[in-house]
């Protein structure tokens, strides 16, 4: 238990769900069929925000995090309107530039503080912490010291937080505005012909996706302690874009276990840290030429799932045979 | 002062220019971005280097090795990246995908090979400076001018005249028919992807001129640039992408000139931005939609 308690574990935890919530956000741009690359420039303006709304406003974290989240949406607005009329690379490419602009822009502003970055950034165990105290448990709780149970309640807030944006995202895709992205995706054209307003639909999966990077952004700035412009350049793009790559797309579980396996996979790999973005680069490659649908598609679901029940009816033959 | 900028902002407009061909080529035949372009003109850059310090066969040397590392790398992405994509019926965005595997291995790999600092360019050519009515220019400038222009203008007599030229135009404007009227289209898009890898690199000698110094990462600030050119000029159109490669050159000097020199590399989608809000399909691009869908 102590062993599995440990600073670094728990960091890791809140790591993967913060990575799977930004393969979700890739996730629920790409359900229309659209590449947005601007994940982590969308992250970095929810971080940015929400780390000086907490510092120097004082704003509380529940506040300062859905603002930097509105924050990257408001900033995707000017992206999106033009380039949600055009051919699907036009926002590929925009998106790319506009993480360079936005990395650009805070390596030059003042209240950033440029390529220094911002350091001393609240964080949210500590303020759990100091929670628990006040509550009186000073002493921690049974076996738990009281920074345990402070990055612990972190853990399980994002955990909730987490759970609650792939409950969304399921509930989506079987509702008419789940349908309306799924029909954009399989033909753009034949979508708008049966009657669907495919810019608005594409604009709000475009807007969503920024939306939920924004909230990461924020969410990692309240857990690092420091965030510079250095960390959501191009590779961070790039990584993000793997996890939905690797993972798959069709479903809402592809990006989740892409986040997964490529936020463990770098531990696991520690002595070939420098060839990482090689991996990564040759990962891409082989995914698009073998396996462009990802690890898990629909087909992935459908197959264990048909096999999980076939194996329950067996069971429960043998169990109802046995009783007789 | 305004003079001397605008022939500042020329040369390095150029130089954009010719790294801005490589995509639009690639585009024209193939209808991908081929996100490995920068990363290939940066390979050029670093093998013209290594062949001006050690080889000693001076610029023009230090040019054909970059061009030909350009063309052996196009060709290796062409099948390992590209060709196993053709093969089956896969979504527009998967060939961007793959390509972008491609430039983040290229760039790993550079780092490995060169190691992550700036290295300045050997002066392969003499520091003479012209004096032109008060407008100054320098012998490096009158080169990069002189082999980005010449190389140009060649590009634009081969695509118009020759054969293989009328090939690689008839494969871009429809690959079926092209295919139909005999033209061996595996063949012109291997070619293509050399070609425009080939004026990547020479691009990458260049640049490293104009700016007397090269690191791995300038292949995605400069691969940035051309991008933002491609969809100035409009995509796959080659006036567009040599004009819209001297616009951009000219606007960033003046955007370093009068004031904001720490912005100049969000002038490029700057402008991008607005345009796509006033004329997405770029400056010189027509409106229909290539080929449909």
């Amino acid at each position: 238990m102590e062993f599995l308690l440990n600073p670094y574990y728990l960091q890791m935890a809140m790591f993967i769900i913060i990575n799977a919530i930004l393969g979700l956000s890739m996730y629920l741009t790409m359900s229309t069929g659209q590449l947005s690359l601007g994940a982590a420039g969308f992250m970095s303006i929810g971080a940015y925000v929400s780390a000086l709304l907490t510092m120097k406003a004082g704003l509380p974290l529940y506040l300062a995090v859905p603002i930097g989240g509105a924050a990257a949406c408001l900033l995707a607005a000017v992206i999106g309107l033009p380039t949600t009329r055009l051919r699907g690379i036009y926002l590929a490419i925009a998106t790319l530039g506009f993480g360079e602009v936005v990395r650009v822009v805070i390596l030059n502003l003042k209240v950033t503080n440029g390529a220094l970055g911002l350091s001393g950034i609240p964080s949210m165990s500590i303020m759990m912490s100091k929670a628990f105290i006040a509550m009186g448990l000073g002493d921690g709780l049974g076996p738990l010291s009281v920074r345990q149970l402070g990055n612990l309640s972190v853990i399980v807030i994002l955990a909730l937080l987490l759970v609650g944006l792939i409950l969304f995202s399921v509930r989506l895709n079987n509702s008419r505005l789940g349908r309306a992205f799924a029909a954009i995706k399989a033909d753009e054209y034949a979508a708008e012909v049966s009657g669907i307003d495919t810019r608005y639909y594409k604009l709000l999966a475009f807007f969503m996706g920024a939306f939920v990077a924004g909230i990461a952004g924020g969410l990692a700035a309240h857990i690092t302690f420091f965030i510079g412009p250095k960390d959501f350049a191009y590779h961070r793009a790039v990584e993000i874009l793997l996890f939905a790559v690797l993972g798959g797309s069709d479903t809402v579980w592809g990006p989740l276990v892409g986040s997964f396996i490529l936020t463990l996979l770098p531990e696991a790999l520690r002595f070939a840290t420098e060839y990482r973005s090689m991996i990564y680069g040759a990962i891409l490659v082989l995914m698009m030429a073998f396996r462009p649908q990802g690890l898990i598609s629909e087909e992935t679901i459908r197959y264990w799932r048909t096999k999980l029940l076939a194996k329950k009816a067996v069971q429960q033959e043998e169990i109802s045979g046995g009783t007789n | 002062m305004f003079w001397q900028q605008m022939v500042n902002g020329i040369t390095l407009g150029s130089t954009y220019s010719l790294i801005a061909l490589g995509y639009t080529l690639i585009f024209g035949v193939l209808n991908i971005v081929n996100m490995a372009h920068g990363e290939i003109f940066m390979f050029g850059a670093f093998v013209g280097l290594m062949i001006a310090v050690h080889a000693n066969v001076g610029l023009a040397g230090a040019l054909l090795a970059a061009m030909a590392t350009g063309a052996v790398l196009g060709y290796l992405m062409e099948v390992l990246a590209l060709r196993p994509l053709r093969r089956r019926k896969v979504s527009e965005l998967a060939p961007l995908i793959s390509t972008i595997g491609v430039s983040i291995f290229l760039e790993s790999l550079a780092l490995r090979l060169f190691g992550a600092e700036a290295q300045s360019f050997p002066p392969v050519s003499s520091t003479q400076v012209f004096d032109l009515a008060g407008v100054k220019i320098s012998m490096v400038q009158i080169i990069i001018l002189a082999i980005s222009c010449g190389l140009m203008l060649v590009l634009r007599f081969w695509l118009e005249k020759t054969k293989l030229g009328k090939s690689i135009r008839a494969t871009s404007e429809n690959i079926e028919t092209a295919n139909l009227l005999g033209i061996d289209t595996k063949k012109i898009i291997v070619l293509t992807v050399m070609l425009a890898s080939a004026l990547g690199g020479g691009a990458g000698v260049l640049v490293g001129l104009a700016f007397n110094a090269i690191e791995p990462t300038m292949g995605i600030t400069m691969g940035f640039k051309g991008l933002a050119v491609l969809i100035l000029g409009g995509l796959g159109n080659i006036t567009g992408a040599m004009v819209g490669g001297l616009l951009l050159g000219v606007a960033e000097i003046f955007s370093v000139a009068y004031g904001v020199s720490s912005y100049r590399d969000a002038v490029a989608f700057g402008m991008i931005i607005l345009l796509l809000f006033l004329r997405p399909e770029g400056l010189f691009g027509s409106k229909e939609q290539q080929g449909g869908r």
